[in-house]
């Protein structure tokens, strides 16, 4: 009974004493996350890789998450965006300019200041390749360039048609998984990322990420080899379906995003089950060193900046010292003015005294 | 008297009220003409907000006013323009003083008047026209659009013309204490009123008819009881300003600063744009060479004009303003306030018109010169030089145009006014 209580006792005392500890820990956890994964700067190369206007949906998709990503902090010169067909202008879009991801028109992804880097015919194979490679003509402007560095998160979405090992360019060529694993090989030997997160909205999507082989790459695909990706929602006026259903329940998790969200991958991984999607989602995280659980949302999809962290940490942390003003020291006063005093009564005399009393 | 100085009064003090409050105010203390690195109030602020964070004002090439300014402003910092518009007023107390000074010498007249030749007369000042000096001297420095610049600028100048003035003051009406106190204070805020020592030492001579004879002991007593009242008195301040801050590092930020002309910004001196285009090795050699030419002059002004310290206070106050490290405007307001004191020489002054021409031309070409230069890129720093040596030209000739008409005064006070040759015709005086 004795030696019971004595239990008890110390267990009492050690949960005591470790709720400081455990709160310090927290907090060191809370700002050790924020180092955790390396990176100093975050881009995105999002393509849309279908043209004709019945494929309006491919370009819903690629505009929602390019929405997401700029509301969450990533800015248009770290964004490459790539649509190959103009659906807002396009002659037979009912409400030009606009280009919506919700039916009965709630969701205008279009937005005021879309920035498409390659337009039209200038989504191709190649010019992915070049682009993610970093092997472009000494001409290409900036905006067309995927300017990472060694500590750059980059986040990729394709969407278009794909097949077992395939993803359609334009209805006229293809890249296959191989060509985009040796890509992303030459990536990592000139060292143009940190960490690549893949995104793929297409028919048999898991295949391609079949063949990656290098490091710090983590994929998610829309459907398994074998099944379709099905698109979601038709909406009447418009006359075409407006998104996939994948990248529509991607957009619906990352509306509740926000830039100082811990939402993490494993919430991710969760967006659009079969019961949802109808296909089933899948993703690939052993190339990727960190456990996917602590890889935060807006690792990639945000630009998470050093002072919104420290923001943060401060607020965790305990209060700073107020500031106090300066006041000169009481010895400086006290000689000052007894001087001045001194020199006073020297000029005038103790005798001019009386006549002030 | 007490209407149209109060008259005055008002109209600066509107003046200034009316500038402080218009949109003026921030482009003017933004000018280099009218703000140097030592005075500018900007840099008074960032001082006082350094000190408010914890930080030493002094690191940094911030800061380069003494601590008597960090604690004058720390409590004054909001009401800050009335500290300014107050200053101005200090020189024109010294300006009423003068009437003081000018009544001593109108006893004087009856006596001289018996001693000059009868055709002197008319060089001797009447008491009627001595009456009106000081208010022209206040009307000089008042109104005068330097100083209503350097105060709207809130630019320290003006305190420290301020503590000049005082100096003047109190020397005139005989105090040794209460000038070397003064004096030391305006030391200890740049070094270059070290020059006045000599002409107060002179002026408290003669007042106390001890003869400036080096063999003599009175003399000797006399000058160490002054120099004591002066370092004594200049080594409590800096005492006292350790103590403020607890560091000695306001020397090398003041006195290092003023000596070693480390900033190059362009102003109305002459130094910036030679140690612009100066090599480092010949740098020190030059820095001695044009630190030495302000102190220079001393010993011989004051051997020529040992019966005259108040002409000589005048003269150094106007060579200090001319080759100090970092001039503004507010310095040669300074000694053109003093200029209606000697408005008796106006008839020996050979060329006042071409001062004046040059002085007003250079003063309008500043900031036209200095567009050119910054803003618009037509010009480039060789222009804004030129005027600057024109405008520093235009003091020396100044300075040395009065220097030549107060000597020639007194030559004609001794030997006449209309002088001529053992041949009898007409001869002209040439200044040697």
């Amino acid at each position: 009974m004795d030696y019971y209580n004595l239990l008890t006792t110390c267990a009492f005392i050690h949960l005591l004493v470790s709720i400081p500890y455990a709160y310090s820990n927290y907090v060191e956890n809370k700002a050790g996350q924020f180092f955790s994964s390396g990176h100093t700067n975050n881009w995105a190369v999002l393509v849309c890789t279908s043209r004709f206007w019945f494929n309006y949906r491919h370009v819903a998709n690629t505009l929602s998450v390019y929405r997401s990503v700029k509301r969450l902090g990533i800015p248009d010169s770290h964004i490459v965006l790539m649509l190959a067909d103009d659906m807002a202008c396009n002659y037979r879009n009912p409400k030009p300019a606009t280009v919506f991801s919700h039916k009965n028109m709630e969701l205008n992804v279009y937005g005021d200041d879309v920035e498409v880097d390659y337009r039209g015919y200038e989504v191709t194979v190649e010019n992915f390749l070049r682009v993610l490679t970093g092997r472009l003509p000494p001409s290409t402007p900036r905006s067309k360039r995927l300017l990472s560095d060694d500590r750059s998160n980059i986040l990729i979405y394709l969407t278009g048609h794909g097949g077992n090992g395939f993803l359609k360019f334009q209805d006229s060529e293809e890249i296959s998984n191989m060509e985009l694993a040796d890509a992303f090989e030459q990536m990592w030997q000139k060292r143009r990322y940190n960490e690549l997160l893949f995104i793929i909205d297409t028919c048999q999507g898991a295949s391609m990420y079949e063949r990656f082989y290098s490091p710090n790459l983590m994929a998610l695909a829309s459907s398994q080899v074998g099944e379709d990706s099905l698109s979601h929602q038709p909406d009447l006026a418009i006359g075409v379906h407006l998104m996939d259903k994948y990248t529509f329940y991607l957009l619906e998790f990352l509306e509740e995003v926000h830039p100082a969200s811990q939402a993490n991958m494993n919430d991710l991984f969760k967006v659009c089950p079969q019961s949802q999607c109808v296909s089933t989602p899948g993703h690939r995280t052993d190339l990727f060193q960190r456990n996917p659980g602590s890889v935060l949302i807006t690792d990639f999809f945000g630009s998470v900046l050093l002072h919104d962290m420290k923001q943060l940490v401060a607020d965790v942390s305990s209060q700073k010292p107020k500031q106090k003003d300066w006041h000169p020291p009481d010895g400086f006063i006290l000689g000052l003015w007894t001087l001045i005093l001194l020199v006073f009564f020297q000029t005038y005399g103790i005798k001019h005294l009386k006549h002030i009393f | 008297m007490a209407a149209p100085l109060t008259l005055l009064l008002i109209v600066a003090v509107t003046i200034r009220a009316v500038l402080f409050r218009s949109s003026w105010a921030e482009l003017i203390s933004e000018r280099v003409e009218v703000v140097s690195p030592l005075n500018a109030w900007k840099r008074v602020v960032e001082g006082l907000a350094l000190l408010d964070l914890g930080v030493s004002p002094y690191s940094g090439d911030v800061f380069h006013e003494t601590p008597f300014m960090i604690y004058l402003f720390h409590f004054v910092v909001d009401y800050a323009e009335i500290v300014f518009m107050v200053s101005p007023g200090l020189v024109f107390c010294l300006s009423r003083f003068l009437t003081s000074l000018y009544l001593f010498r109108k006893q004087k007249y009856a006596l001289e008047s018996d001693r000059y030749p009868a055709d002197c007369l008319e060089l001797l000042r009447s008491p009627k026209e001595m009456f009106y000096i000081p208010l022209k001297v206040a009307m000089f420095y008042l109104l005068n659009p330097f100083t209503i610049l350097s105060c709207v600028a809130k630019s320290t100048c003006g305190l420290n013309n301020a503590i000049i003035a005082l100096f003047i003051l109190c020397t005139l009406k005989g105090s040794a204490l209460l000038s070397g106190i003064l004096l030391a204070l305006a030391t200890y805020q740049s070094i270059y009123p070290l020059t006045l020592f000599a002409p107060a030492l002179l002026f408290f001579l003669q007042r106390l008819y001890i003869p400036v004879n080096l063999r003599r002991s009175s003399f000797w007593f006399f000058t160490l009881q002054y120099a004591f009242i002066y370092v004594g008195s200049l080594v409590v301040i800096t005492g006292l300003s350790f103590f403020l801050l607890g560091s000695w590092d306001f020397i090398p930020s003041v006195y290092g600063f003023i000596f070693s002309v480390p900033d190059l910004t362009p102003n109305i001196g002459l130094f910036w744009y030679f140690f612009a285009e100066m090599f480092e090795h010949f740098r020190l050699f030059f820095i001695c060479v044009f630190q030495i030419n302000v102190f220079f002059y001393t010993i011989p002004l004051s051997i020529k004009l040992k019966e005259h310290p108040v002409f000589l206070i005048f003269m150094q106050i106007a060579i200090i303003s001319i080759f100090k490290s970092y001039p503004t405007v507010g310095d040669v307001a300074l000694y053109m306030a003093f200029l209606p004191a000697w408005s008796h020489l106006y008839r020996f002054l050979r060329n006042i018109f071409l001062v004046s021409c040059v002085l007003l031309a250079c003063s309008a070409l500043f900031p036209v010169l200095w567009h050119l230069w910054i803003y618009a890129g037509s010009a480039n720093s060789n222009f804004y030089y030129a005027i600057t040596l024109l405008f520093n030209f235009g003091q020396i000739l100044l300075v040395s145009d009065y220097f030549y008409a107060y000597l020639r005064r007194e030559h004609h006070l001794t030997h006449g006014l209309y002088l001529k040759k053992k041949d009898g015709t007409e001869a002209t005086l040439v200044l040697k």
